[in-house]
């Protein structure tokens, strides 16, 4: 079992020269291992309309000092539309839609969940789907079931 | 205006039916589809493990930003711990642990620009991180 992830970055006018930043296929490992990760939460979907934050993968302190990544995707057509991605009421950033980010999680308490909110959401602008994945090693996720 | 993208590819077969993310976007100022205009880059090499700022929010003029941050150590026991906050400003800090970057691992994240991101090495041997902001 194993889950590769790669990412690319290309610009053609940013700079002077292009810019082709390629990492490859890495493969996912355990904490300071070459074990693969070997569990998931697959990929998910859910639609947004709260302006206030919503837990999107609850943390469990027993994950602290282990491997887990997070894929988080705005899928809204409209570029307008973003998410504000919290963890611990610390703000990280804002998916407008298109946007994604791949992160790595750590889980140091419970207090260290993902949240998500729709935040400038109303009732004319549609929800706003959200797609996301985890990937982790050998904590029990239940609470995420 | 510049044209820049950023595109993901993921696959797992940990579960039975295998996973394929492929999605591509471009990197935009707040709110709009105009392509941002600035860029850094930047390699360092760190020799302590002490925490520090990698990314200050006074070297980005906006209040949106995408980082891209990589550990390209070969070394699976070496890893940055990524945490976003104000370094320093509390007891020890107020920082928030993100996440923990091991050998080979990338992240790649919005940043709302409102507190630095800062960098612990796991070790005091000389780590080399690289990273970019896009904004």
């Amino acid at each position: 079992m194993a889950t590769n992830a790669q990412l690319i970055l290309t610009s053609g006018d940013i700079a002077g020269d292009p810019v082709n930043v390629d990492t490859g296929q890495i493969t996912l490992t355990k904490a300071g291992t070459l074990n693969d990760l070997d569990q998931s939460t697959g990929l998910s979907r859910v639609h947004l309309r709260s302006t206030t934050n919503k837990v999107l993968l609850a943390a469990n302190a027993e994950g602290d000092n282990l491997a887990a990544k997070v894929y988080v995707i705005n899928k809204s057509t409209d570029s307008a539309l973003y998410v504000t991605v919290t963890i611990n009421a610390q703000t990280i950033g804002k998916l407008y839609g298109g946007d994604f980010m791949f992160i790595p999680w750590s889980q140091t308490d419970t207090s260290a969940s993902i949240e998500v909110a729709a935040t400038n959401w109303t009732s004319s602008t549609g929800d706003i789907p959200v797609e996301y994945a985890l990937f982790h090693e050998d904590t029990d996720f239940l609470t995420n079931a | 205006m510049a044209t820049t993208n950023a595109q993901i590819i993921l696959g797992s077969d940990i579960t039975d039916s295998v996973l394929g993310v492929d999605n591509t976007t471009q990197l935009n100022t707040a709110g709009t589809t105009t392509g941002v205009n600035t860029m850094t880059s930047v390699t360092k090499v760190l020799s302590s493990t002490n925490q520090v700022d990698l990314i200050a929010t006074g070297s980005v003029s906006t209040t949106h930003a995408y980082v891209y941050i990589n550990n390209p150590s070969t070394d699976e026991t070496k890893y940055f711990i990524i945490t976003i906050g104000n370094e320093g400003a509390g007891s020890p800090t107020d920082t928030e642990e993100i996440g923990r970057l091991y050998a080979g691992d990338f992240m790649f994240f919005p940043w709302d620009v409102d507190d630095d991101i800062c960098i612990t090495p796991s070790t005091s041997d000389d780590m080399t991180v690289e990273y970019m902001v896009f904004s």
